[in-house]
């Protein structure tokens, strides 16, 4: 039994990742879908347009979109290579978003991932 | 006086082993969240491989407020914009396609949009190589 409840505890010790972002939102669909790395930088972005960041450790904490830039910039001078992760809600107006890509171009970030969820056939057909 | 002499028990007591397993189990289980850890990856220009877009030269895709999509200032359905730019892309394959949201647009079109272009290979066997998403900022920096 022992041994059992053991095999499960090192199986959810493996699988489990700390979310550094507990940001609750509709995620856009996409048909593309690739693996984040782990550790990526994140930056969230809310229906209403509130914005949080993570370097990839820690919790995010909420920022203002004036401090996208200096909170980029400060990860890309420590890791010129890091990948950000955008995780915004499908309907935040696009100038939100387009802000911080701004800040990401300028801060010199290499690569964005916008965090998706799976498109299937029910949700393509519900959409058109 | 008798005092009793017991014998020392020299095994570890395993008996509460399970039990604490368990609670851990229990911990792990909860705490666990299948988080949605994939995307959809875009690459940013890097300042040794960004060749200024010729406005004349691309094809811009402009999103308007809930989703309707101008391309090349001609409405078009997102299922039709591979079939525009597959004669487009045979002849020039590193064609540049600008996307150009509204600020209002709600960034799930956006998102969609680029996940068409991100099909091409699968929908009309070609990579579009070339996909820009200007920033405001740059717009008004570099365009008019």
């Amino acid at each position: 039994m022992a041994d059992i409840a053991f095999l499960l505890i090192i199986f959810f010790m493996v699988t489990i990742n700390f979310e550094v972002d507990k940001t609750q939102v509709f995620l856009p669909k996409t048909t593309v879908r690739l693996e984040i790395p782990k550790k990526a930088a994140y930056i969230s972005i809310t229906e209403s347009g509130q914005i949080r960041v993570s370097g990839g450790e820690e919790i995010s904490v909420p920022v203002h979109p004036e401090d996208v830039l200096s909170f980029a910039a400060d990860v890309v001078a420590r890791d010129p290579q890091k990948e950000f992760v955008l995780k915004a809600d499908q309907s935040v107006p696009y100038r939100y978003v387009d802000g911080v890509i701004d800040s990401l171009k300028q801060a010199k970030a290499r690569v964005i991932y916008l965090l998706s969820e799976q498109e299937t056939v029910d949700s393509a057909a519900g959409e058109g | 006086m008798k005092f009793k002499r017991g014998t020392v028990n020299d095994e570890i007591p395993t008996a509460s082993m399970a039990d604490i397993a368990f609670l851990l189990i229990i911990y792990f289980m909860v705490t666990t969240t299948f988080a949605a850890t994939r995307g959809i990856d875009f690459s940013l220009p890097q300042e040794d491989d960004s060749p200024l877009v010729d406005k004349e030269e691309s094809v811009l895709i402009e999103i308007q407020p809930g989703g309707v999509l101008m391309v090349d200032n001609k409405p078009l359905p997102l299922d039709n914009v591979l079939e525009y730019l597959k004669p487009k892309l045979e002849r020039n394959p590193m064609k540049p396609v600008i996307i150009r949201a509204n600020e209002m647009t709600e960034y799930g079109h956006m998102v969609s949009v680029f996940d068409e272009l991100r099909q091409a290979p699968e929908k009309i066997g070609m990579e579009v190589k070339n996909v820009s998403i200007p920033t405001q900022r740059e717009i008004n920096m570099f365009w008019y």
